[in-house]
Protein backbone atom coordinates (compact mmCIF):
# COMPACT_ATOMS: atom_id res chain seq x y z
CA UNK A 1 0.00 0.00 0.00
CA UNK A 2 1.40 3.18 -1.25
CA UNK A 3 -0.10 5.93 1.00
CA UNK A 4 -0.09 10.02 0.80
CA UNK A 5 -2.05 11.76 3.84
CA UNK A 6 -2.82 15.84 3.73
CA UNK A 7 -0.08 16.51 1.32
CA UNK A 8 0.55 20.06 -0.02
CA UNK A 9 2.84 20.95 -2.79
CA UNK A 10 4.19 24.72 -3.17
CA UNK A 11 6.18 25.65 -5.83
CA UNK A 12 6.94 29.54 -5.00
CA UNK A 13 3.61 30.86 -4.49
CA UNK A 14 1.59 28.11 -6.13
CA UNK A 15 -0.30 25.36 -4.51
CA UNK A 16 0.12 22.98 -6.95
CA UNK A 17 -1.05 19.83 -4.29
CA UNK A 18 -3.58 21.49 -1.60
CA UNK A 19 -4.82 18.60 1.05
CA UNK A 20 -4.69 15.50 -0.86
CA UNK A 21 -5.07 12.25 0.85
CA UNK A 22 -5.57 8.71 -0.68
CA UNK A 23 -4.44 4.93 -0.48
CA UNK A 24 -3.34 2.73 -2.93
CA UNK A 25 -4.13 -0.68 -2.05
CA UNK A 26 -2.41 -3.58 -3.40
CA UNK A 27 -3.38 -4.76 -6.47
CA UNK A 28 -5.13 -2.07 -7.21
CA UNK A 29 -4.70 -0.11 -10.66
CA UNK A 30 -5.39 3.76 -9.76
CA UNK A 31 -5.70 5.69 -12.93
CA UNK A 32 -5.16 9.98 -12.55
CA UNK A 33 -7.06 11.74 -15.05
CA UNK A 34 -7.64 15.78 -15.48
CA UNK A 35 -6.61 19.03 -16.74
CA UNK A 36 -2.86 20.05 -17.24
CA UNK A 37 -1.70 21.80 -14.11
CA UNK A 38 -3.67 19.98 -11.89
CA UNK A 39 -1.19 18.23 -9.80
CA UNK A 40 -1.61 14.81 -11.31
CA UNK A 41 1.81 14.24 -12.11
CA UNK A 42 3.07 15.93 -9.02
CA UNK A 43 0.92 13.71 -6.86
CA UNK A 44 2.74 10.83 -8.61
CA UNK A 45 6.43 12.09 -8.17
CA UNK A 46 5.16 13.02 -4.33
CA UNK A 47 4.85 8.66 -3.95
CA UNK A 48 8.37 8.32 -4.66
CA UNK A 49 9.97 11.52 -3.59
CA UNK A 50 10.75 13.04 -6.72
CA UNK A 51 9.09 15.37 -5.39
CA UNK A 52 9.08 16.50 -1.90
CA UNK A 53 6.09 17.65 -0.78
CA UNK A 54 6.12 20.86 1.09
CA UNK A 55 3.41 19.82 4.04
CA UNK A 56 2.33 15.90 4.63
CA UNK A 57 3.26 12.39 4.66
CA UNK A 58 4.10 9.65 2.31
CA UNK A 59 3.60 6.25 3.69
CA UNK A 60 4.63 3.22 1.77
CA UNK A 61 3.55 -0.09 3.57
CA UNK A 62 4.02 0.74 7.06
CA UNK A 63 6.98 2.53 6.52
CA UNK A 64 7.45 6.77 6.48
CA UNK A 65 9.33 8.54 3.70
CA UNK A 66 8.84 11.94 4.37
CA UNK A 67 9.82 13.90 7.66
CA UNK A 68 7.22 13.65 10.09
CA UNK A 69 3.96 16.12 9.93
CA UNK A 70 3.39 16.68 13.31
CA UNK A 71 -0.55 18.69 12.25
CA UNK A 72 -1.31 14.71 11.54
CA UNK A 73 -0.23 13.95 14.91
CA UNK A 74 -2.39 15.15 17.86
CA UNK A 75 -0.23 13.85 20.45
CA UNK A 76 2.68 15.37 18.92
CA UNK A 77 1.14 18.53 18.68
CA UNK A 78 0.15 17.97 22.63
CA UNK A 79 3.81 18.31 23.31
CA UNK A 80 3.97 21.59 22.03
CA UNK A 81 5.13 24.44 23.65
CA UNK A 82 2.40 26.26 21.62
CA UNK A 83 -0.49 23.72 23.26
CA UNK A 84 0.76 23.85 26.35
CA UNK A 85 0.72 27.83 26.08
CA UNK A 86 -2.68 27.84 24.62
CA UNK A 87 -4.07 25.44 27.32
CA UNK A 88 -3.45 27.28 30.02
CA UNK A 89 -5.70 29.89 28.81
CA UNK A 90 -8.48 27.73 29.48
CA UNK A 91 -9.36 26.15 26.07
CA UNK A 92 -10.30 22.58 25.56
CA UNK A 93 -7.89 19.96 23.90
CA UNK A 94 -10.00 19.91 21.00
CA UNK A 95 -9.96 23.44 20.22
CA UNK A 96 -6.09 24.09 20.77
CA UNK A 97 -5.40 21.30 18.35
CA UNK A 98 -8.08 22.45 15.54
CA UNK A 99 -7.02 26.01 16.18
CA UNK A 100 -3.05 24.64 15.62
CA UNK A 101 -4.15 22.60 12.46
CA UNK A 102 -6.03 25.94 11.10
CA UNK A 103 -3.50 28.29 11.53
CA UNK A 104 -0.28 26.96 11.10
CA UNK A 105 0.83 27.89 14.65
CA UNK A 106 3.76 25.46 14.82
CA UNK A 107 6.74 26.59 15.24
CA UNK A 108 10.29 25.48 14.00
CA UNK A 109 10.97 25.37 17.53
CA UNK A 110 8.81 24.15 20.18
CA UNK A 111 10.70 22.67 23.25
CA UNK A 112 12.15 19.56 24.15
CA UNK A 113 9.92 17.02 24.40
CA UNK A 114 8.46 18.15 21.03
CA UNK A 115 11.18 17.64 19.40
CA UNK A 116 12.53 14.40 20.87
CA UNK A 117 9.00 12.97 19.86
CA UNK A 118 9.61 13.59 16.38
CA UNK A 119 13.03 12.28 16.45
CA UNK A 120 11.62 8.96 17.95
CA UNK A 121 8.76 8.88 15.61
CA UNK A 122 10.93 9.60 12.55
CA UNK A 123 13.66 6.79 14.49
CA UNK A 124 10.89 4.32 14.70
CA UNK A 125 9.25 4.56 11.37
CA UNK A 126 11.40 6.20 8.79
CA UNK A 127 12.75 4.31 5.55
CA UNK A 128 15.64 4.77 3.51
CA UNK A 129 14.15 6.54 0.58
CA UNK A 130 16.73 4.65 -1.84
CA UNK A 131 15.40 1.37 -0.08
CA UNK A 132 12.01 2.32 -1.02
CA UNK A 133 12.50 3.64 -4.27
CA UNK A 134 13.77 -0.03 -5.46
CA UNK A 135 10.20 -1.80 -4.82
CA UNK A 136 8.54 1.55 -6.63
CA UNK A 137 8.83 1.11 -10.44
CA UNK A 138 8.84 4.46 -12.51
CA UNK A 139 8.18 5.30 -15.95
CA UNK A 140 8.44 8.76 -17.55
CA UNK A 141 6.70 10.98 -19.91
CA UNK A 142 9.90 11.01 -21.68
CA UNK A 143 10.77 6.91 -21.10
CA UNK A 144 14.57 8.61 -19.32
CA UNK A 145 17.08 5.58 -20.86
CA UNK A 146 20.31 6.09 -19.97
CA UNK A 147 21.90 7.48 -23.15
CA UNK A 148 25.35 6.19 -22.21
CA UNK A 149 24.58 2.87 -21.82
CA UNK A 150 23.49 0.38 -23.81
CA UNK A 151 19.88 -1.12 -23.57
CA UNK A 152 21.19 -4.49 -21.47
CA UNK A 153 23.01 -2.00 -19.46
CA UNK A 154 19.93 0.33 -18.75
CA UNK A 155 18.13 -3.45 -17.68
CA UNK A 156 21.54 -4.44 -15.81
CA UNK A 157 22.76 -0.93 -13.85
CA UNK A 158 20.41 -1.16 -10.93
CA UNK A 159 20.85 -4.44 -9.85
CA UNK A 160 24.35 -4.79 -10.43
CA UNK A 161 25.07 -1.62 -8.90
CA UNK A 162 23.38 -1.95 -5.69
CA UNK A 163 24.37 -5.65 -5.63
CA UNK A 164 21.13 -7.05 -5.44
CA UNK A 165 22.31 -9.39 -8.52
CA UNK A 166 25.54 -10.49 -10.07
CA UNK A 167 26.59 -9.72 -13.28
CA UNK A 168 25.36 -13.09 -15.06
CA UNK A 169 22.01 -12.87 -12.81
CA UNK A 170 21.06 -9.95 -13.99
CA UNK A 171 22.07 -10.35 -18.12
CA UNK A 172 20.28 -13.13 -17.84
CA UNK A 173 17.16 -11.68 -16.11
CA UNK A 174 17.69 -8.61 -19.44
CA UNK A 175 17.73 -11.29 -21.67
CA UNK A 176 14.61 -12.81 -20.35
CA UNK A 177 12.75 -9.26 -20.12
CA UNK A 178 13.70 -8.27 -23.11
CA UNK A 179 12.13 -11.57 -24.88
CA UNK A 180 8.97 -10.37 -23.10
CA UNK A 181 9.12 -7.44 -25.13
CA UNK A 182 10.82 -9.07 -28.64
CA UNK A 183 13.42 -6.89 -28.51
CA UNK A 184 16.04 -9.43 -27.32
CA UNK A 185 17.79 -8.02 -30.80
CA UNK A 186 18.27 -4.59 -29.96
CA UNK A 187 20.41 -5.45 -25.99
CA UNK A 188 23.51 -4.26 -27.76
CA UNK A 189 22.62 -0.86 -29.09
CA UNK A 190 22.56 2.45 -27.78
CA UNK A 191 18.74 4.20 -27.17
CA UNK A 192 19.21 6.84 -29.40
CA UNK A 193 19.07 4.02 -32.21
CA UNK A 194 15.71 3.11 -30.85
CA UNK A 195 11.79 4.44 -31.82
CA UNK A 196 9.97 6.26 -28.74
CA UNK A 197 7.59 3.15 -28.13
CA UNK A 198 10.56 0.65 -28.22
CA UNK A 199 12.42 2.99 -25.68
CA UNK A 200 9.18 3.33 -23.53
CA UNK A 201 8.97 -0.66 -23.32
CA UNK A 202 12.39 -0.65 -22.45
CA UNK A 203 12.37 1.80 -20.32
CA UNK A 204 9.08 -0.23 -18.77
CA UNK A 205 11.19 -3.63 -18.46
CA UNK A 206 13.82 -1.76 -16.85
CA UNK A 207 11.65 -0.61 -13.80
CA UNK A 208 10.42 -4.58 -13.78
CA UNK A 209 14.79 -5.51 -13.27
CA UNK A 210 14.21 -4.11 -9.83
CA UNK A 211 11.12 -6.54 -9.50
CA UNK A 212 8.99 -3.44 -7.71
CA UNK A 213 5.63 -4.25 -5.75
CA UNK A 214 4.82 -0.84 -7.57
CA UNK A 215 4.83 0.62 -10.41
CA UNK A 216 4.36 4.72 -11.10
CA UNK A 217 3.69 5.94 -14.79
CA UNK A 218 4.16 9.43 -15.31
CA UNK A 219 2.17 9.98 -18.78
CA UNK A 220 3.76 7.18 -20.45
CA UNK A 221 2.93 7.58 -24.02
CA UNK A 222 2.35 11.59 -23.91
CA UNK A 223 5.36 11.69 -25.89
CA UNK A 224 4.75 9.19 -28.75
CA UNK A 225 3.68 8.91 -32.30
CA UNK A 226 0.29 7.47 -32.31
CA UNK A 227 1.15 4.61 -34.12
CA UNK A 228 2.94 3.72 -31.06
CA UNK A 229 0.76 4.00 -28.25
CA UNK A 230 -0.59 0.95 -28.74
CA UNK A 231 2.48 -1.57 -28.02
CA UNK A 232 2.98 0.71 -24.50
CA UNK A 233 -0.31 0.30 -23.77
CA UNK A 234 -0.70 -3.15 -24.73
CA UNK A 235 2.21 -3.99 -22.78
CA UNK A 236 1.27 -1.41 -19.24
CA UNK A 237 -2.12 -3.88 -19.62
CA UNK A 238 -0.46 -6.55 -19.75
CA UNK A 239 1.35 -5.82 -16.30
CA UNK A 240 -2.04 -4.97 -15.31
CA UNK A 241 -3.72 -8.10 -15.56
CA UNK A 242 -0.29 -9.74 -13.92
CA UNK A 243 -1.15 -8.26 -10.80
CA UNK A 244 0.90 -5.39 -10.39
CA UNK A 245 -0.12 -2.33 -8.23
CA UNK A 246 -0.34 0.38 -10.34
CA UNK A 247 -0.68 3.82 -10.21
CA UNK A 248 -0.88 6.09 -13.90
CA UNK A 249 -1.28 9.39 -14.99
CA UNK A 250 -2.85 9.28 -18.54
CA UNK A 251 -4.65 11.62 -20.73
CA UNK A 252 -5.39 8.38 -23.18
CA UNK A 253 -9.20 7.80 -21.44
CA UNK A 254 -10.42 4.77 -23.14
CA UNK A 255 -7.17 3.01 -21.56
CA UNK A 256 -7.99 4.58 -18.43
CA UNK A 257 -11.37 3.31 -18.35
CA UNK A 258 -10.35 -0.57 -19.62
CA UNK A 259 -7.27 -0.77 -16.90
CA UNK A 260 -8.33 1.28 -14.09
CA UNK A 261 -10.07 -0.59 -10.37
CA UNK A 262 -10.38 3.37 -9.37
CA UNK A 263 -9.87 6.86 -11.36
CA UNK A 264 -8.80 9.80 -9.71
CA UNK A 265 -9.85 13.41 -11.34
CA UNK A 266 -7.53 15.69 -9.99
CA UNK A 267 -7.95 19.48 -10.89
CA UNK A 268 -6.81 22.96 -9.30
CA UNK A 269 -4.77 20.51 -6.78
CA UNK A 270 -7.22 18.24 -5.50
CA UNK A 271 -9.11 15.24 -6.09
CA UNK A 272 -12.49 16.19 -7.26
CA UNK A 273 -13.87 13.40 -7.93
CA UNK A 274 -13.09 9.61 -7.58
CA UNK A 275 -14.65 6.54 -7.66
CA UNK A 276 -14.73 3.30 -10.13
CA UNK A 277 -14.40 3.83 -14.09
CA UNK A 278 -17.74 2.94 -14.87
CA UNK A 279 -19.44 5.18 -12.38
CA UNK A 280 -17.10 8.04 -12.68
CA UNK A 281 -16.77 7.78 -16.98
CA UNK A 282 -21.03 7.18 -17.08
CA UNK A 283 -22.17 9.48 -14.31
CA UNK A 284 -19.69 12.11 -13.78
CA UNK A 285 -21.07 14.53 -10.70
CA UNK A 286 -19.18 17.44 -10.58
CA UNK A 287 -19.36 19.60 -13.00
CA UNK A 288 -15.81 20.23 -13.28
CA UNK A 289 -15.62 16.85 -14.71
CA UNK A 290 -18.26 16.84 -16.74
CA UNK A 291 -16.82 19.99 -18.28
CA UNK A 292 -13.38 17.93 -18.78
CA UNK A 293 -15.21 15.23 -20.64
CA UNK A 294 -17.46 17.30 -22.39
CA UNK A 295 -13.51 18.05 -24.01
CA UNK A 296 -11.63 15.08 -23.73
CA UNK A 297 -14.12 12.37 -25.17
CA UNK B 1 62.12 42.65 -41.10
CA UNK B 2 62.86 39.60 -43.76
CA UNK B 3 66.64 40.31 -42.54
CA UNK B 4 66.04 39.89 -38.79
CA UNK B 5 64.08 36.96 -39.44
CA UNK B 6 66.87 35.08 -41.30
CA UNK B 7 69.13 36.48 -38.19
CA UNK B 8 67.32 34.84 -35.78
CA UNK B 9 66.86 31.76 -37.82
CA UNK B 10 70.58 31.27 -38.72
CA UNK B 11 72.11 32.24 -35.12
CA UNK B 12 72.15 29.27 -32.79
CA UNK B 13 72.09 31.54 -29.57
CA UNK B 14 68.54 32.66 -30.56
CA UNK B 15 67.02 29.72 -31.60
CA UNK B 16 68.35 28.18 -28.15
CA UNK B 17 66.62 30.64 -26.44
CA UNK B 18 63.60 29.82 -28.31
CA UNK B 19 63.57 26.53 -27.87
CA UNK B 20 64.26 26.32 -23.99
CA UNK B 21 61.34 29.16 -23.89
CA UNK B 22 59.14 26.33 -25.95
CA UNK B 23 59.86 24.40 -23.62
CA UNK B 24 58.95 26.49 -20.51
CA UNK B 25 55.87 27.44 -22.26
CA UNK B 26 54.93 23.77 -23.08
CA UNK B 27 56.07 22.02 -19.13
CA UNK B 28 54.26 25.79 -17.62
CA UNK B 29 51.04 25.14 -19.25
CA UNK B 30 50.75 21.35 -18.97
CA UNK B 31 51.29 21.63 -15.20
CA UNK B 32 48.86 24.48 -14.99
CA UNK B 33 46.17 22.47 -17.12
CA UNK B 34 47.01 19.32 -14.90
CA UNK B 35 46.17 21.63 -11.85
CA UNK B 36 43.49 23.71 -13.24
CA UNK B 37 41.59 20.58 -14.14
CA UNK B 38 41.68 18.99 -11.04
CA UNK B 39 40.64 21.95 -9.11
CA UNK B 40 38.43 22.52 -11.84
CA UNK B 41 36.51 19.41 -11.56
CA UNK B 42 36.37 19.38 -7.04
CA UNK B 43 35.17 22.87 -7.02
CA UNK B 44 32.58 22.06 -9.90
CA UNK B 45 31.55 18.53 -8.16
CA UNK B 46 31.21 20.72 -4.56
CA UNK B 47 28.70 23.18 -6.27
CA UNK B 48 26.72 20.71 -7.67
CA UNK B 49 26.63 18.40 -4.30
CA UNK B 50 25.74 21.77 -3.19
CA UNK B 51 22.63 21.29 -4.95
CA UNK B 52 21.45 17.71 -3.33
CA UNK B 53 22.78 18.05 0.24
CA UNK B 54 22.90 21.16 2.63
CA UNK B 55 26.30 19.51 4.33
CA UNK B 56 28.13 21.44 1.40
CA UNK B 57 26.01 24.72 1.61
CA UNK B 58 29.68 26.02 2.81
CA UNK B 59 32.03 24.51 1.10
CA UNK B 60 29.97 25.70 -2.08
CA UNK B 61 29.99 29.09 -0.92
CA UNK B 62 33.58 29.54 -0.71
CA UNK B 63 34.03 27.87 -4.00
CA UNK B 64 31.94 30.54 -5.41
CA UNK B 65 33.65 33.40 -3.72
CA UNK B 66 37.15 31.19 -5.69
CA UNK B 67 35.06 31.44 -9.25
CA UNK B 68 33.83 35.15 -8.69
CA UNK B 69 36.89 36.62 -7.48
CA UNK B 70 39.55 34.73 -9.63
CA UNK B 71 37.54 35.23 -12.94
CA UNK B 72 36.85 38.87 -11.69
CA UNK B 73 40.27 40.25 -11.70
CA UNK B 74 43.29 40.18 -14.43
CA UNK B 75 45.38 36.98 -13.97
CA UNK B 76 48.56 40.21 -14.05
CA UNK B 77 47.40 40.74 -10.94
CA UNK B 78 47.07 37.67 -9.48
CA UNK B 79 50.49 36.52 -10.81
CA UNK B 80 51.68 39.87 -8.61
CA UNK B 81 50.05 38.78 -5.78
CA UNK B 82 51.27 35.31 -5.72
CA UNK B 83 54.44 35.96 -6.64
CA UNK B 84 55.31 38.57 -4.61
CA UNK B 85 53.59 38.49 -1.70
CA UNK B 86 51.44 35.11 -1.14
CA UNK B 87 53.89 32.88 -1.78
CA UNK B 88 57.20 35.45 -2.08
CA UNK B 89 59.99 32.52 -0.69
CA UNK B 90 63.36 32.65 -2.13
CA UNK B 91 63.57 30.65 -4.84
CA UNK B 92 60.34 29.92 -4.97
CA UNK B 93 59.00 31.98 -8.13
CA UNK B 94 58.41 29.99 -10.79
CA UNK B 95 56.26 27.46 -8.53
CA UNK B 96 54.00 30.49 -7.28
CA UNK B 97 53.82 31.50 -11.18
CA UNK B 98 52.87 28.07 -12.32
CA UNK B 99 50.34 27.66 -9.28
CA UNK B 100 48.56 31.14 -10.34
CA UNK B 101 48.23 29.97 -13.73
CA UNK B 102 46.65 26.47 -12.57
CA UNK B 103 44.03 28.06 -9.80
CA UNK B 104 43.27 30.61 -12.21
CA UNK B 105 42.81 27.62 -14.87
CA UNK B 106 40.56 26.09 -12.07
CA UNK B 107 37.82 28.76 -11.93
CA UNK B 108 37.31 28.70 -15.55
CA UNK B 109 37.33 24.63 -15.81
CA UNK B 110 35.29 24.92 -13.17
CA UNK B 111 32.34 26.52 -14.46
CA UNK B 112 32.43 24.67 -17.79
CA UNK B 113 32.38 21.53 -15.85
CA UNK B 114 29.03 22.87 -13.95
CA UNK B 115 27.87 24.18 -16.94
CA UNK B 116 28.65 20.62 -18.81
CA UNK B 117 26.53 18.27 -15.38
CA UNK B 118 23.82 21.04 -15.73
CA UNK B 119 23.46 20.47 -19.44
CA UNK B 120 22.81 16.64 -19.31
CA UNK B 121 19.09 15.99 -19.03
CA UNK B 122 17.33 16.25 -15.47
CA UNK B 123 15.39 13.05 -16.50
CA UNK B 124 18.65 11.13 -16.15
CA UNK B 125 19.34 11.61 -12.64
CA UNK B 126 15.63 11.09 -12.17
CA UNK B 127 15.29 7.54 -13.76
CA UNK B 128 18.61 6.84 -11.96
CA UNK B 129 17.01 8.21 -8.09
CA UNK B 130 13.87 6.28 -9.26
CA UNK B 131 15.23 2.84 -9.48
CA UNK B 132 17.04 3.19 -5.98
CA UNK B 133 20.42 4.35 -7.02
CA UNK B 134 21.92 6.50 -4.68
CA UNK B 135 22.84 10.43 -6.09
CA UNK B 136 26.66 9.35 -5.88
CA UNK B 137 26.26 6.46 -7.72
CA UNK B 138 23.94 8.00 -10.87
CA UNK B 139 26.40 10.89 -10.77
CA UNK B 140 29.09 8.98 -11.28
CA UNK B 141 28.15 6.51 -13.89
CA UNK B 142 25.42 7.83 -15.84
CA UNK B 143 25.66 12.42 -15.33
CA UNK B 144 29.37 12.73 -15.90
CA UNK B 145 30.23 10.43 -18.58
CA UNK B 146 27.47 12.15 -20.60
CA UNK B 147 28.73 15.84 -19.42
CA UNK B 148 32.25 14.86 -20.39
CA UNK B 149 30.98 14.83 -23.68
CA UNK B 150 29.52 18.21 -23.85
CA UNK B 151 32.60 19.53 -21.53
CA UNK B 152 35.53 18.64 -23.61
CA UNK B 153 34.99 21.20 -26.40
CA UNK B 154 35.30 24.25 -23.90
CA UNK B 155 37.95 22.48 -21.58
CA UNK B 156 39.71 22.50 -24.84
CA UNK B 157 39.02 26.61 -25.24
CA UNK B 158 39.98 26.68 -22.02
CA UNK B 159 43.67 24.76 -22.83
CA UNK B 160 44.12 27.62 -25.74
CA UNK B 161 43.88 30.48 -23.67
CA UNK B 162 45.85 29.34 -21.06
CA UNK B 163 48.48 28.37 -23.01
CA UNK B 164 48.54 31.98 -24.26
CA UNK B 165 48.28 33.42 -20.86
CA UNK B 166 51.14 31.90 -19.51
CA UNK B 167 53.35 34.43 -22.12
CA UNK B 168 52.75 36.91 -18.82
CA UNK B 169 55.14 34.55 -16.21
CA UNK B 170 57.98 36.54 -17.15
CA UNK B 171 56.33 39.92 -15.62
CA UNK B 172 57.70 38.95 -12.85
CA UNK B 173 60.98 38.58 -14.00
CA UNK B 174 62.60 35.92 -16.23
CA UNK B 175 66.26 34.72 -15.79
CA UNK B 176 67.64 32.61 -18.68
CA UNK B 177 67.13 29.07 -17.65
CA UNK B 178 64.45 28.93 -14.99
CA UNK B 179 61.43 28.19 -15.23
CA UNK B 180 60.13 31.60 -15.88
CA UNK B 181 61.92 31.87 -19.01
CA UNK B 182 59.11 31.18 -21.76
CA UNK B 183 58.77 32.16 -25.22
CA UNK B 184 57.45 35.00 -24.71
CA UNK B 185 60.46 36.82 -22.52
CA UNK B 186 62.69 34.68 -25.36
CA UNK B 187 61.77 36.89 -27.98
CA UNK B 188 61.71 39.64 -25.53
CA UNK B 189 65.85 39.21 -25.35
CA UNK B 190 66.29 38.50 -28.99
CA UNK B 191 64.67 41.66 -29.65
CA UNK B 192 67.40 43.40 -26.95
CA UNK B 193 69.84 41.70 -29.00
CA UNK B 194 68.71 43.34 -32.21
CA UNK B 195 68.79 46.70 -31.35
CA UNK B 196 65.04 46.98 -30.67
CA UNK B 197 63.46 44.82 -33.37
CA UNK B 198 60.58 43.14 -31.58
CA UNK B 199 58.58 41.94 -34.37
CA UNK B 200 60.27 39.82 -35.78
CA UNK B 201 61.07 37.69 -32.75
CA UNK B 202 57.25 37.94 -32.15
CA UNK B 203 56.30 36.51 -35.19
CA UNK B 204 58.40 33.41 -34.57
CA UNK B 205 57.44 33.00 -31.57
CA UNK B 206 53.44 33.13 -32.47
CA UNK B 207 54.32 30.72 -35.17
CA UNK B 208 55.25 28.53 -32.02
CA UNK B 209 52.55 28.79 -30.46
CA UNK B 210 50.00 28.34 -33.38
CA UNK B 211 51.55 24.91 -33.95
CA UNK B 212 51.08 24.00 -30.42
CA UNK B 213 47.45 25.19 -30.19
CA UNK B 214 46.70 23.40 -33.92
CA UNK B 215 48.68 20.02 -31.97
CA UNK B 216 46.15 20.95 -29.25
CA UNK B 217 43.20 21.28 -31.48
CA UNK B 218 43.70 17.93 -33.26
CA UNK B 219 43.88 16.33 -29.82
CA UNK B 220 40.63 17.41 -28.90
CA UNK B 221 38.77 16.58 -31.54
CA UNK B 222 40.22 13.22 -31.28
CA UNK B 223 38.93 12.64 -27.86
CA UNK B 224 35.59 14.33 -28.85
CA UNK B 225 35.31 11.50 -31.63
CA UNK B 226 36.20 8.92 -29.27
CA UNK B 227 33.51 10.07 -26.92
CA UNK B 228 30.81 10.52 -29.37
CA UNK B 229 30.70 6.79 -29.74
CA UNK B 230 27.28 5.97 -27.88
CA UNK B 231 25.73 8.57 -29.96
CA UNK B 232 26.34 7.39 -33.49
CA UNK B 233 25.89 3.47 -32.94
Amino acid sequence: MIAVKNLYKNFGKTNVLKAVSTTVEKGEKVVIIGPSGGGKSTLLRCMNLLETPTYGEVWVEDKLLTPVDPYLHPEIIRLSSTYKRMTEGGATDEEVIAEIKKNDLLRRFEGRDYASAIRTYQKQNTLDVNLARRKIGMVFQHFNLFNNKTVLDNLTLAPITLKLKSKAEAEEQAYALLKRIGLEDKAKVYPSTLSGGQKQRIAIVRALAMKPDYMLFDEPTSALDPEMVGEVLSLIKELAASGMTMVIVTHEMGFAREVASRVLFMADGVITEEGAPEELFENPKTERLKDFFSKVL
Amino acid sequence: MFEDLGKILTSSEYMGYIWQGFGTTLLVTLIAVLIGLVLGFIVAIIKIAALNSKWMKIPAFICSIYTTVIRGTPVALQLFLMVFSILAFPGFKPVAAILTFGINSGAYVSENIRAGIMSVDKGQMEAGRSLGIPWTYTMVKIIFPQAIKNVVPAIGNEMISLLKETSIIGWVGSTVGTLTFDLNAASGIIALGLGGAYLAPSIIVGCFYLVVVYAMVLLIKLVEGRLRKSDRR
